[in-house]
């Protein structure tokens, strides 16, 4: 073995690729991108190793073992080659292509060691010794070019594909620029020959280096920009620090003998530790520039945390929060749209919160169903989605599950999906569209949502807590107070009757006196006042008795149903119930229909009560009726009652009261006798406690069954089974 | 001439329904409470009652069964506000004609009183 200087560039650019590799697969072990690139560092890291250490060899047996062995890299070259443009283009089909070709390899790297078929002997030329083609080595290279070729076209292909200016063209353009030259490399093959042509596919392989780590950094190829810039630039540094004075000692050392004499060395020395001083100097310096723009992006969205954080934990009111955080996620990046959608847990939908999207007429979807694909990945995950990955592995696999969550992204626009959980509650998902850019979502993207949503879910979760209890506070105070003028009513409607009834008597009185003296002979003029003094008391008459039959009405409002179990008529409790609706509702809004005969059975029950569930029942409907008629606006639409009875079984008699107003939906249904759950539109008109009451007074007093049966559109019907009067 | 006694707690009614009978040459007594009355009812035997149900001192339902209870068998026309149906039945089962609702006008109250005082008669 001798030093030989040829053996350097391919050391080097050995050791370059080795690490270029290396950063790569230890960025993203799970990447087959990556994986197929590192495989293809080795293969041209194994070649030029052995070829370096082949260079340096004094004998040609010793130099022999080394070119088989640096073969073995040769022989792979092309075929992880292969392999990293079928993956990074994406090309699903031609993978089974890539396992023949690995097969290929193995057969000719055992060919390469053990036979002389692809390299017989070798000869030493002025760089050091080099293979000779062995009898099937022309094979070997028509199929390597073949291989290469073959790449070359899928890249091309693929660049021409793709119409816009987008990241991924530019990504094409330098793997296949790297690619380009990277083929250069065959002229290697060359002296293989005998021509004694100097081998620099070393050179061509460092360009190709170059192609690709330019690539990284500007168009984040592979994702690994900043560990690339790092060590880049500590290599660069320090390969001044070290080459200079290096170059200055091989290459001038006869110029400075002549100059320095035998203190030549000197120099070096010194310009060494220039450099070494200076060194980590400029490192630091041109490692701040880079990183500062290259974590520009980074920077930013720590402090968008940082404030989103700190706004989002003091909103308490829901639809501004999720507005703001909407508002964060577009000034964060600029993507199509951001939308927010609200698990309701009593509706089984999520629904939309909030939207923001850079084209004004884009219109979200309303809602996502909880049994949808979607919800149930993020369910089982707990993870971000990706459209592009599921697409992927919609591709890879075949799955119907994905296809069908594929679809429903594609629907939603959804580029990326982010849960936002509390434990294992799904509050909100919050979906990004694509970026303007047409720049793919980077891992930091990724992170700083998922960061972003979790804050979000806390955000929620507290906002929901305060409305809920804002919301219960509400009612309980409605109901409070409704009870609190019910117990007053009482003693107020005695106090009101009785000034009532003593302004009566004093009207009446004095208009008794005046009639009395009609025939007293009078001045015209008295006569005349008389007349006006009669007819101001028989207008307080007038008002009196309207005022005790209004006081009368209220009671019926707030009576307590102290009295007994008696015989109750159908059609009596019905008038009641009926009059007392007529304070909220005018005559000719809707129709009250009887369909039962006047030999209805009459019912076991507390009048007052009853005459309480009816009353209900028909501002309920009335209420439903309304909601449908301002609704859809349906130009015949007529609302109406119908009340009638069904066959009696075991001493009940069924009366079901059906309306044809807007019905309940599905979900809402097993919520209806909930104390508080109301589904009529404005909170004023409801205080959620009707039904609960129905049930209470017919289940628990009466021993009776309330049946509800309802669609939506379609109208209600209630069927209440009440115990029939036994005269016996 | 007719002996006709109001019971009501009320000033204001007492004074015009004592005015408006006199005119129609009634005798009329009037009693703020239940004390009054009874005395009134044993000492004068008015031939109608007309009594408040709800008044301070006792209601008129109590007052109505002190009545019965010494044996009494005046008419009486119980005046009710906006009372509860048992209150009714109860006064009914004392023997009590009839009742009539607060508020109300005086000449519907003179056809009542008129009525019962010519059965009287």
């Amino acid at each position: 073995m001798h030093f030989n200087p040829y053996s350097i560039p391919p050391f080097v650019t050995a050791i370059i690729n080795l690490w270029l590799g290396i950063v790569v697969y230890s960025r993203n072990k799970k990447s087959q991108i990556n994986q197929s690139f590192f495989l293809l560092s080795l293969s041209i890291v194994v070649w030029l190793i052995f070829a370096s250490i082949t260079y340096n060899c004094s004998q040609k047996e010793l130099a022999m073992i080394f070119i088989r062995m640096s073969h073995l890299g040769v022989a792979y070259i092309s075929i992880t080659m292969f392999h990293f443009i079928v993956n990074f283009l994406n090309i699903t089909k031609l993978r089974k292509l890539v396992i023949f070709f690995y097969c290929y390899g193995l057969v000719c790297s055992a060919l390469f060691l053990f036979t002389n078929l692809l390299t017989s002997d070798c000869k030493q030329y002025f760089w050091g010794f080099y293979s000779l083609a062995g009898k099937l080595h022309p094979a070997f290279l028509i199929i390597f070019i073949a291989k290469i070729i073959l790449c070359v076209y899928l890249l091309l292909t693929n660049y021409i594909k793709l119409e816009d200016d987008s990241l991924r063209k530019q990504q094409i353009k330098y793997v296949f620029i790297g690619i380009f030259i990277f083929d250069f490399s065959s002229v290697d093959f060359i002296p293989n020959y005998g021509i004694s042509f100097y081998p620099f596919g070393y050179v061509t392989t460092t360009l190709f280096f170059l192609a690709f780590a330019y690539s990284i950094i500007k168009y984040r190829l592979l994702d690994i920009s900043i560990a690339i810039t790092r060590t880049g630039i500590f290599i660069a540094v320090y390969s001044f620090v070290l080459g200079i004075p290096f170059a200055i000692a091989f290459g001038w050392q006869k110029q400075l003998l002549l100059l320095f004499g035998s203190q030549w060395w000197l120099t070096p020395l010194f310009s060494m530790a220039f450099f070494a001083t200076v060194g980590p100097f400029i490192y630091f310096y041109i490692q701040k520039k880079a990183e500062d723009r290259l974590l520009q992006e980074q920077y930013r969205y720590q402090t968008t945390l940082r404030q989103a954080s700190a706004g989002m934990g003091r909103i308490k009111d829901l639809n501004r929060l999720v507005n703001l955080i909407v508002h964060i996620v577009t000034r964060t990046v600029r993507i199509e749209h951001s939308i927010v959608y609200i698990n309701d847990s009593l509706k089984n939908f999520f629904v939309l919160g909030a939207c923001r999207a850079a084209d004004r007429r884009f219109r979200p979807k309303e809602f996502i169903e909880s049994k949808s694909k979607l919800i149930e990945q993020l369910r089982q995950t707990k993870a971000p989605i990706v459209y592009e990955e599921i697409k992927q592995r919609t591709q890879d696999y075949g799955d119907l599950a994905l296809a069908h969550l594929e679809a429903e992204l594609k629907e939603l626009n959804a580029a990326l999906v982010f849960p936002s959980f509390i434990e294992d509650k799904l509050l909100a998902i919050i979906i990004l569209g694509k970026k303007l850019s047409g720049r793919p979502y980077s891992d930091d993207d990724l992170n700083v949502f998922s960061i972003l949503a979790n804050q979000a879910a806390l955000a929620i979760e507290n906002a929901q807590f305060y409305e809920d209890v804002k919301k219960t506070h509400e009612q309980l105070y409605k109901a409070e107070k409704m009870a609190t003028i019910g117990t007053m009513a009482d003693g107020l409607s005695h106090q009101i009757n009785n000034r009532l009834h003593a302004l009566g008597f004093i009207a009446s009185d004095v208009l008794d006196t005046i009639k009395l003296k009609r025939n007293l002979a009078v001045t015209p003029e008295l006569k005349e006042m008389l007349v006006d003094i009669e007819h101001g008391l028989t207008r307080i008459q007038e008002n009196v008795t309207q005022g005790g039959e209004i006081v009368r009405g209220l009671l019926k409002y707030t009576r307590k149903g102290e009295e007994g179990f008696a015989e109750v008529d159908l059609n009596q409790l019905l008038d009641s119930a009926v009059e007392m609706t007529q304070f909220k509702i005018k005559s000719g809004e809707m129709t009250v229909v009887r369909e039962f005969g006047g030999d209805v059975p009459k019912i076991k029950g507390n009048f007052t009560q009853l005459q309480e569930v009816f009353f209900n029942l028909i501002d309920n409907a009335y209420d439903a009726m309304m909601q449908r008629k301002h609704e859809f606006k349906e130009s015949d639409y007529e609302a109406t009652i119908r009340i009638s009875t069904e066959g009696s079984d075991n001493g009940h008699l069924k009366i079901l009261v059906a309306d044809n107003g807007i019905g309940i939906k599905d979900d809402d249904r097993n919520k209806l006798f909930t104390p508080f759950f109301t589904t009529k539109l404005s909170s004023k008109k409801g205080t959620g406690l009707g039904l609960y009451v129905i049930r209470k007074l017919i289940e628990e007093n009466h021993g009776g069954k309330v049946v509800y049966d309802s669609k939506y559109k379609q109208g209600t019907k209630v069927t209440l089974s009440l115990p029939i009067y036994n005269h016996s | 001439m007719a002996k006709l006694l109001i019971v009501d707690d009320e000033i204001d009614i007492r004074e015009f329904a004592k005015n408006f009978f006199k005119k129609r040459n009634i005798d009329v007594f009037t009693a703020s409470g239940g004390n009054e009355a009874f005395e009134i009812i044993k000492k004068e035997s008015p031939d109608l009652v007309l009594l408040d149900v709800r008044m301070e001192e006792f209601t008129g339902v109590e007052l109505l069964r002190k009545i019965r209870d010494e044996g009494n068998k005046v008419k009486v026309i119980m005046v009710t506000g906006v009372e509860e149906e048992q209150t009714i039945n109860e006064a009914k089962s004392l023997g009590a004609l009839g009742y009539i609702h607060k508020p109300l006008i005086l000449e519907e109250l003179e056809k009542i009183v008129l009525n019962e005082l010519k059965n009287n008669a």
